[in-house]
């Protein structure tokens, strides 16, 4: 499946070329439009595994309850947008495995298999959500981000933000850590956690945050009356 | 004085300057710095998006305790400000966002002062200082606080809008809606004005706009939070 994307980095479309018997699963909300003949079913799993639980567990790691798997039988094209100004990433998988951060995976071919992995406490303080998406097998994922996307080479360690956190490979380890070297001046440097990345791979990053953004917003909206 | 340490006639020890770059486009700025060792940038915080670890992050007061109290309560920055310092051998990236999409403005300090919205302030270099200074009644009823910052010195300060940054020249008066208005120089008279009339003023959301008079460069930023926040509001809650 071609795989490609228009309108980097503001606006940016996913444009899904589907041959006749592929398949695409995709997070609920990122369906924009099709074209061609394509059969789809919402689901709260990507396979015969997982059921209800496995669509809780999505829930929880911010993606929506249910996944869409669209079965092309005509070539066909898939549109995929995403609620938040941004790019979107596509990345070819040849067996590795990806992390991917809750809130930025989109869609993935029928090679990838897809899980979700409770992260431990560490995850919980961190404040982002409790599961993170992880894809392995062959084919493509796609990937959304708040603006846009920076590729970090690691080699020793590096230090992201949280909320700045979009994918990385398997071959780092990962410890949530504080930002500053005392409690106190993480709790007031406003950095709060950051994900401290050991071993030699890659992470990718997105320019802005959705937390820091939604919480900017949140102190000026209204409560329900 | 260390005697092992050269006389100079030079007043303020000048570091090298900090090489840094504006990355990405104007939608979604970003502002890359690359600390030489030992070099320090002062950074708003919440805004590092990611860096190598040698650099180090210290958390202190935004200026004095007055300065910090006013900037956190009357002028809607933190009481805290972090330095982010290359403690590190070799050169070290440090990557600094801002909390809503939009692009970025750097400026070049050469004694000059200039106010800067809240929210508004990234980063500065270290010869930059901010100050919380009175603003009146004017600036309150405005939706701005009491107090305004005040950024002088020299070095480079950088600064955020949401939206694009829009540049300004003016001789004469210029009329604002106060959620756009991101930097202006000092000698640039601020008055709150009535909307409309005194009933449509009270009534209506766009109230009172600011009123600034001189000859100058005043900058704008082509979106508001306020301006989304009011949107959203009107269509969740009615």
């Amino acid at each position: 499946m071609e795989i490609t994307t228009k309108y980097n980095p503001a606006g940016t479309v996913a444009i899904c070329q589907m041959k006749a018997g592929e398949v695409l699963t995709a997070e609920g909300g990122a369906f924009m439009a099709l074209q061609g003949d394509v059969s789809f079913e919402t689901t709260t799993r990507q396979r015969n595994s997982g059921g209800m639980l496995s669509g809780l567990k999505r829930l929880i790691s911010g993606e929506s309850f249910f996944i869409n798997k669209f079965t092309a039988r005509s070539d066909a094209q898939i549109y995929l947008g995403t609620a938040l100004p941004g790019d979107i990433f596509v990345k070819e998988l040849r067996g590795e495995k990806l992390v991917i951060q809750g809130g930025s995976y989109v869609a993935c071919e029928s090679g990838v298999e897809i899980d979700l992995e409770w992260q431990g406490l560490k995850s919980v303080f961190s404040g982002e959500s409790l599961f993170w998406v992880k894809a392995k097998g062959t084919g493509k994922v796609v990937v959304n981000t708040f603006g846009f996307l920076y590729p970090v080479q690691v080699d020793g360690e590096y230090l992201v933000d949280t909320g700045h956190i979009v994918a990385f490979e398997e071959t780092l380890n990962f410890t949530i850590s504080k930002a500053s070297q005392s409690w106190i001046g993480a709790f007031l440097s406003g950095e709060g956690f950051i994900c401290r990345f050991k071993g030699k791979g890659t992470v990718w990053c997105q320019s802005h945050s959705p937390r820091s953004f939604g919480m900017e917003l949140r102190s000026m909206l209204r409560p329900k009356q | 004085m260390n005697p092992s340490m050269p006389q100079t006639t030079m007043a303020p020890v000048t570091m090298n300057k900090i090489a840094t770059e504006l990355i990405g486009s104007n939608s979604f700025r970003m502002l890359k710095v690359n600390l030489a060792p030992r070099q320090t940038i002062t950074v708003e915080p919440g805004l590092m998006a990611s860096q190598n670890t040698q650099i180090n992050c210290v958390t202190e007061m935004n200026g004095n305790i007055l300065s910090a109290l006013g900037s956190k309560i009357f002028g809607g920055e933190s009481f805290f400000i972090n330095h982010y310092t290359n403690k590190g051998s070799k050169t070290a990236d440090l990557y600094v966002t801002q909390t809503t999409p939009g692009d970025m403005f750097e400026k070049q300090m050469n004694g000059e002062t200039l106010f800067i919205e809240a929210g508004a302030f990234i980063a500065r270099t270290s010869g930059i200082k901010c100050q919380t200074v009175w603003a009146g009644f004017t600036s309150l009823f405005a939706g701005e606080g009491l107090f305004r910052l005040k950024y002088s010195g020299h070095g480079t300060l950088w600064f955020g809008s949401y939206g694009a940054v829009f540049e300004k020249e003016i001789n004469g008066d210029l009329i604002v809606d106060s959620g756009h208005l991101v930097a202006y120089p000092p000698h640039m008279k601020l008055k709150l004005k009535l909307a409309g009339g005194l009933f449509s003023s009270i009534f209506s959301k766009e109230g009172f706009v600011l009123k600034i008079s001189g000859q100058g460069k005043i900058i704008l930023q082509t979106r508001s939070v306020k301006g989304l926040a009011d949107w959203l509001n009107a269509r969740f809650w009615g």
